[in-house]
């Protein structure tokens, strides 16, 4: 990333500087490469502005006065980063960004926190696929007399006491493979939802 | 007599009002961060915290009412300017109408 570095007479005042520049990267480093751009060169023209006109005596003062007032990047970019990784994931439907957005934003209301669980909910479909590998004829989607009993796992003492009737055979794992992509894509359609909801 | 309960109404009315200042700073100005700040300042005597006014811009670039410009700088260091957009500039003449009538009907019932 080119981004022009403020120049210091003082050393000092330049190390302040790194470690504050530092800082922020350190912080957005997760957001997409143009928004980082963005960020970096705002905070860099603010600090330079600022230090064009102050009145303090020593460069190094008139640098931790802007830096001070600028706040914490930790803190003051809190909010954009977890808005923006949002975006990011909800666009890219990129389950490692949306698992970092959903930490990010997990302090920003219940909601994200039922998102979580929704996502985990598709591990119960993967833990299928694996059960039907180990346990290909106990497992499976089971009706009785026409009607829906139970997707799961059907030990074979119960099935011997009633008919129970496993409808999906070898489609078993490629149904739940369809299951876990096509909830994936609901979740992060409301997920999207949500996000546009909240703007408004 | 109470100072506590006027002075945190006081912060209210300014929070409430913040986006309507910013807006009205900018009705016949382009400006940049820093600058932008330091104009409210001088005009208002509002102090604006970084920490309010970046995330403010962002929301106000999001609704599309305020766009922004990155302008190369002889020091090589850009500044980026923000101006009204159209729909900014419509809004405001909403929000003005809307102030008007407000501060009638406040003149008239406080006397």
């Amino acid at each position: 990333m080119k981004i022009k570095e403020i120049e210091f007479k003082e050393t000092a005042s330049k190390r302040i500087y790194n470690s504050y520049i530092k800082r922020v990267r350190k912080v957005i480093k997760s957001l997409p490469h143009q928004d980082q751009i963005e960020v970096l060169l705002e905070f860099n023209s603010h600090i330079y502005e600022g230090l064009q006109r102050q009145k303090s005596e020593t460069e190094i003062d008139n640098l931790l006065d802007v830096l001070d007032k600028l706040g914490i990047p930790e803190e003051v970019l809190k909010p954009l980063v977890a808005d923006k990784k949002l975006e990011q994931a909800t666009k890219t439907f990129n389950p490692l960004h949306i698992i970092k957005a959903l930490m990010l934003n997990i302090t920003n209301g219940i909601s994200y926190l039922i998102f979580f669980f929704l996502y985990l909910f598709l591990f119960g479909f993967v833990y299928l696929i694996f059960a039907k590998l180990v346990n290909p004829n106990e497992v499976g989607l089971f009706f009785q007399n026409g009607s829906f009993v139970v997707i799961g796992k059907l030990s074979s003492e119960i099935r011997s006491i009633a008919v129970f009737t496993e409808v999906l055979g070898n489609w078993f794992i490629p149904v739940m493979l369809l299951s876990i992509i096509v909830f994936y894509f609901m979740i992060t359609y409301l997920l999207k939802l949500k996000r546009i909801l909240n703007k408004k | 007599m109470n100072e506590t309960f006027v002075n945190k109404w006081k912060s209210q009315v300014k929070k409430g009002t913040l986006t309507f200042v910013v807006l009205n700073v900018l009705r016949e100005n382009k400006f940049y961060g820093y600058e932008f700040i330091e104009e409210i300042k001088k005009l208002t005597e509002i102090e604006i915290a970084e920490g309010t006014f970046y995330p403010l811009m962002n929301r106000l670039k999001k609704e599309e009412l305020v766009s922004s410009e990155w302008v190369e700088q002889e020091s090589g260091i850009p500044r980026k300017y923000y101006v009204l957009t159209e729909t900014g500039k419509e809004t405001l003449i909403q929000m003005q109408s809307y102030w008007e009538d407000l501060s009638k009907s406040i003149k008239k019932i406080s006397k």
